[in-house]
């Protein structure tokens, strides 16, 4: 070995020489060049349930296309496209057979006793279960090598099997038709998906597993840098948040695609800077929540700005639930559009407060095939308020991650 | 809020009453006082009773905030339950016998993917559960079981 470890700074060094060429400039005057950090955003109606098939009809998810490699591989890569990009989640998730229609395998991370490594995520509709892998991860100009990301194992028997408590009875969510995406992007605000809570349980909690060789999975707790990481954390350049920017709709009944853009970093560029005026930022608790309260109510409600909503989500019990039609469970209110408010509080140093109007359109008048809709409103009986894709039209959204300094602040925080 | 009268504390849970209960009360909605120590010894956690007028409230503490309270009617049945948290309690427990129905209408959802708040309701259950890693929230009762008088707001 010692021979070759002498040499690579040789050849390094050669090498460079030979890249900086005959033209006068020293390498070491002229500064890298800025990363590229705008990946392309697109709103519609989603992937293929199945190869080949009609698109699967998601309505407000906003996409991504994600570079995947196996660690250290120029070859075994992949572009998944219709990633779905998700501020209100920490992590990237991928559809097993996504990755292996193209013959893409990642390998599960190993604990200290050598079980691999797997998890189960709870959201809210069910759950996803699979192995922690590590991945080459490519965006735009942005890489983060060696990812913790989970594969959700979409077969019909997983293996390892999920234990018992997870995604029980049919509730396991980890197919194509699970998310209306073949992976989920998620860009909140913390470095972890579980954070501190995962790694020093005195009984480990049922999101991260040690797996044997034969299947048995028992819970365990995982270091940090072993834990589901937000992507941006291990950019290079560009990691201490992200901006999403699309812009507003063009009809109340609803937009059949919209185009915007993901950018890398907050104010590290020439494109991604922080306003010197007009900008609200909402500091987060340890959860990743600020504060709101809906309307005339006075109740305070956590509050997030949550791309993978796909409507404002809140509790009203005085609006009409839709009880037929496609957008069964939503609101669709009488007299609509209904104007509406909420006042949105941050917590701790940040602790802006902003009044953000907003429109509720009844869905039962919704261009049969149209993805965007601004005005789509739901979550009845909902215990928080989720400022959902609708929010996101129109402006530009900031997520500071937890520890980042963008400026003159510090995460974990939401602004627009 | 004001809990009194009893308090039993993860020792007692393990030591006295964990070894009786654990596999042979699983329900929690639509079960019997049985369920409580037995779900306070999964969570790993402290119960607290609040005796009100009409039921009692059992609190169960657990790790890092998590906290589960079980609604206990006169008649012995369990009419509610709720939960907050960092992460998602096992529902398949919590839910007992009325899970495969929760199951089942999250499946027919017409706009499933990914969902941080769903509400499935019909006349004989009503499940509401939200929320995202680190802080999740829900509750569920069985309508026709809550007592006279008492209002589906109680149940925090």
């Amino acid at each position: 070995m010692r021979p070759i470890m002498v040499m690579a700074p040789l050849l390094a060094a050669a090498m460079l020489s030979a890249c900086v060429g005959g033209n006068g400039t020293s390498a070491a005057s002229v500064a890298p060049p800025m990363p590229q950090n705008t990946l392309a955003v697109t709103v519609d109606a989603g992937p293929p349930a199945a190869s080949g098939g009609p698109p699967i009809g998601a309505i407000n998810h906003a996409y991504v296309t994600v570079k995947v490699c196996v660690p250290g591989s120029q070859t075994e890569c992949a572009s998944i496209d219709h990633v779905l990009l998700d501020t209100g989640s920490v992590g990237l998730r991928l559809v097993r057979s996504v990755l292996a229609a193209h013959a893409v395998t990642l390998g599960a991370e190993t604990d200290a006793q050598g079980r691999a490594i797997g998890e189960c995520m709870s959201f809210a509709g069910g759950q996803t279960w699979g192995p922690v892998a590590l991945a080459d991860v490519t965006m735009a100009g942005e890489s983060a090598g060696k990812l913790p990301v989970q594969v959700m194992d979409d077969r019909t028997v997983p293996s390892p099997a999920p234990p018992a408590t997870c995604g029980a009875n049919g509730t396991l969510i980890n197919g194509v038709s699970g998310f209306n995406a073949n992976g989920v992007l998620g860009l909140g605000v913390f470095a972890q998906d579980c954070g501190q809570l995962c790694v020093g349980a005195a009984t480990p909690q049922a999101v991260y597993y040690g797996c044997t060789a034969a299947g048995v999975c028992t819970a365990e707790n995982v270091i940090l840098t072993d834990q589901v990481t937000n992507p941006v954390t291990l950019f290079a350049a560009d990691n201490n948040g992200i901006i999403v920017n699309l812009p507003n709709l063009k009809n109340a009944n609803g937009d059949a695609t919209v185009q915007g853009e993901l950018i890398f970093g907050i104010a590290t560029q020439t494109n991604n800077g922080l306003p010197a005026t007009g900008l609200t930022v909402l500091g987060t608790d340890s959860s990743g929540d600020f504060k709101a309260t809906y309307y005339t109510s006075t109740t305070v409600l956590p509050a997030l700005i949550d791309s993978g909503t796909d409507s404002y989500a809140f509790n009203d019990p005085a609006l009409t639930v839709c009880s037929s039609g496609s957008f069964i469970g939503y609101y669709c209110p009488v007299g609509a559009p209904l104007s509406r408010s909420a006042v949105n509080t941050g917590v701790g140093a940040n602790n802006a407060t902003s009044t953000v109007n907003f429109a509720i359109e009844d869905p039962t008048t919704f261009v049969a095939n149209a993805t965007a809709f601004t005005g789509l409103a739901g979550g009845p009986g909902s215990s928080r308020f989720i400022w959902g894709m609708p929010f996101f039209y129109g402006r530009q959204v900031y997520v500071g991650i937890e520890a980042r300094v963008a400026g003159i602040y510090t995460g974990p925080y939401y602004a627009y | 809020m004001n809990f009194h009268s009893v308090t039993r504390n993860l020792l007692f849970a393990v030591l006295g009453v964990n070894a009786l209960w654990v596999g042979c009360a699983h329900a929690a909605l639509g079960g019997d006082a049985a369920s409580v120590p037995a779900d306070a010894a999964e969570l790993h956690g402290a119960v607290n009773t609040e005796i009100r007028q009409q039921y009692d409230l059992q609190e169960i503490s657990g790790e890092g905030g998590m906290r589960v309270r079980e609604y206990l009617g006169r008649d012995g049945v369990v009419f509610a339950v709720s939960w907050s948290g960092p992460v998602l309690p096992d529902l398949q427990r919590l839910l007992g016998t009325h899970f495969a129905e929760y199951s089942a209408a999250l499946k027919a959802l017409t706009h499933p993917g990914l969902q941080r708040s769903v509400r499935v309701a019909s006349s004989e259950l009503v499940v509401e559960s939200g929320g995202h890693m680190r802080s999740y929230a829900g509750r569920a009762y069985l309508p026709a079981l809550i007592p006279a008088g008492v209002s589906a707001a109680e149940i925090l």
